[in-house]
């Protein structure tokens, strides 16, 4: 369970972004996030919807406690952000499309590293990880370097790192980008079981087709600001326009006038 | 503590699967003494033996030059003996490198030397060092003429040939071997010294930190339950590891290069074993130890700060300098650990290995020089978990 109420992140401008706002903005400060609330429920899929800079990646960021609210509040399984910041990462499974894996280590060591850094019991550990592993055929690749990898078997090692001590709460930051269909399969694999498992998912994407197939809540993100906030079913049933990527430009317009 | 352990052990797995690190912690340190000083020994023994060895043209004047000097001269197998009929020959055939040397009498040498005068002798010869092997050669052949006539004119005023000397001075000084070597190598191993222990935590501090942000595994790490400073130290770990492990290996090294090299006279050597003795370099390495806390943390904060390892390197790169200068100014002659030089960071360190090779510095320096760079090394660590702490230099 994730809860997000009135949420904002303030960040200050650097020298360069200054420059290039200069004419359009004189404060020295920009709104990545403004007052944003809004709930995740455990088996369920919550889509974060919304164009490049919209804010998504800093909500994200928010909830795994990379970076501090300003103002708001946010609680993950029970657990203030502020206040009980290694309480809540214990409980998620963070995994971005840029993350990248230490290409010196194997697999193996790898995700031991994790496992460690929960602070995993060994008999838990082995009998977790060899789930996993076979669940997605790892093993023939177990102990060599990540760096001499194929990319989609560096995902399913990035996956493996991501859920290996079994997270409540799972965050995935448009975690297809870049990836061939092939590969973004396996990720959009992951999401629905760990929605079968029970888990609270929230995922960002400004694709449409993966919104389609994975979403059981959605909210779009404009600008900071929610756009829409709803379950995915109700947001089909509203449409106003002919396909969702034009309903989705013309909620964006909408909330941009 | 457990997590930092993990940490520290993980980041010490990567670095030596490193190729980059390995050139840098161990090779370039094991290697660089042996081979600059097999080098530089082997080649200036050969030059030494090629002047030794060399047959020397020297020129003399016809019909001018003592008879005595000149069989003196033809006896030596290593001088060959031309003779010419001007002294303006004679000099332009050394200027044009035909001659080794030239030595003209005067016309009136030997009745001036009769008549108790000191007889003119011009010693021409072409050489750019002030001590040159070739040219010693034959001034000592003139040294042992005038001994000879010095004798002789003695010899005929029925004299003591040791009347001339009017004073007698036993000198003994009480430095020992240890605190003269301090003087000559003393200043430069600590230099050489500091120098391992910045270069060797460079590559991991940029690896650990700058390079880890940008090839996007920082954020991960970030999102397990552990805490920055934790992180932070388990990193901090292991840079500061390899730039003692460097050092010590440039010690190690050197101890190797002193070895191989067998022209060294013994006593010396004695001297220079008993500088490399356990206790000695436990002392040295446990100097370092603080330095290279304050380099590591020092390195790391604008390691984290940049964005990329290349902004890390163009960063850190010009800082070798503000290392290079107190390291060196340790070097100058006069220079000693006092109260004040003590907390000087670096040249402390400096100051304190050359007193701790010539066995001067006292142990309650020693402790100022140590708590000192504690206490720096604490402020700086202190100052680098700020930096990291901030999401605006983490998230640049």
């Amino acid at each position: 369970m994730i809860t997000v109420d009135n949420l904002w992140k303030t960040f200050k401008l650097s020298r360069e972004q200054k420059k290039e706002l200069a004419r359009t903005k004189t404060n020295k400060t920009v709104d990545a996030v403004a007052g944003v609330s809004f709930t995740c429920r455990p088996g369920k899929i919550f889509t974060l919807l919304g164009p490049n800079g919209a804010g998504k990646t800093t909500t994200l960021r928010l909830i795994a406690t990379l970076l501090k609210p300003t103002s708001g509040s946010i609680t993950v399984s029970g657990y203030d952000v502020v206040k009980e910041p290694l309480k809540v990462r214990a409980q998620i499974g963070f995994l971005t499309g840029t993350t990248k894996l230490y290409e010196r280590l194997t697999p193996n060591e790898l995700v031991k590293y994790y496992a460690d850094l929960h602070g995993m019991e060994p008999a838990n550990f082995r009998k977790r990880k060899e789930e996993i592993f076979s669940l997605l055929n790892m093993q023939e690749f177990a102990n060599r370097r990540i760096g001499k990898l194929s990319t989609g078997m560096k995902q399913k090692v990035s996956i493996a790192r991501t859920i290996i001590h079994d997270p409540a709460v799972v965050v995935f930051d448009e975690p297809t980008v870049g990836l061939d269909v092939i590969t973004s399969r396996t990720i959009i694999e992951l999401i629905r079981s760990s929605r079968n498992a029970g888990k609270t998912v929230i995922f960002s994407t400004h694709i449409m087709g993966e919104v389609n197939l994975l979403s059981d809540d959605l909210a779009i993100i404009h600008n900071g600001k929610l756009a829409y906030q709803g379950t995915y079913k109700e947001f089909q049933s509203q449409m106003k326009s002919d396909s969702m990527e034009e309903e989705f430009i013309r909620l964006l317009k909408e909330a941009g006038a | 503590m457990k997590t930092i352990v993990t940490i520290f052990r993980k980041e010490l797995l990567d670095s030596l699967r490193d190729r980059r690190t390995l050139i840098t912690m161990v090779a370039i340190p094991l290697l660089l003494f042996p081979i600059l000083i097999g080098i530089s020994s082997r080649v200036m023994m050969s030059q030494i033996k090629k002047a030794q060895d060399k047959v020397l043209r020297v020129g003399l004047l016809t019909n001018q030059t003592p008879q005595a000097f000149q069989s003196m001269l033809m006896e030596r197998e290593d001088l060959r003996v031309i003779e010419y009929l001007t002294l303006e020959e004679g000099t332009a055939f050394v200027q044009s490198d035909s001659l080794d040397a030239f030595i003209a009498f005067a016309p009136s040498f030997e009745r001036d030397v009769m008549e108790l005068r000191r007889g003119g002798v011009s010693f021409i010869y072409k050489s750019a060092e002030r001590r040159d092997i070739e040219t010693d050669r034959v001034r000592k052949m003139l040294d042992a003429y005038s001994t000879i006539l010095r004798e002789a004119r003695f010899k005929r005023m029925n004299l003591d040939a040791a009347i001339v000397n009017t004073i007698d001075v036993k000198e003994q000084n009480l430095a020992s071997q240890k605190e003269r070597l301090a003087e000559v190598i003393g200043g430069f191993l600590p230099y050489l010294f500091i120098i391992f222990c910045y270069v060797g935590a460079i590559y991991p501090a940029i690896d650990l930190a700058a390079g880890e942000k940008e090839r996007g595994t920082l954020e991960t790490l970030l999102t397990a339950p552990v805490g920055r400073m934790q992180i932070l130290l388990g990193k901090f770990g292991v840079v500061t590891l390899t730039g003692v492990l460097s050092a010590g290996i440039s010690i190690f090294g050197l101890y190797i290069g002193i070895r191989q090299v067998r022209e060294i006279p013994p006593e010396l050597f004695q001297t220079i074993m008993s500088i490399l003795e356990l206790k000695s370099i436990v002392l040295l390495i446990s100097l370092l130890i603080p330095l290279t806390v304050f380099f590591a943390a020092g390195l790391l904060s604008l390691s984290i700060y940049a964005r990329s390892f290349k902004e890390a390197q163009s960063l850190i790169s010009p800082l070798m300098i503000v290392v290079i200068v107190p390291a060196f100014l340790g070097l100058l002659p006069g220079m000693t650990l006092n109260e004040v030089t003590a907390l000087i960071p670096i040249l402390n360190i400096s100051l304190a290995t050359k007193g701790i090779i010539a066995e001067t510095a006292t142990t309650w320096l020693l402790v100022e020089v140590f708590v000192s760079m504690i206490a720096l090394a604490g402020i700086s660590l202190y100052i680098c978990s700020k930096i990291f702490g901030r999401e605006s230099v983490v998230f640049r």
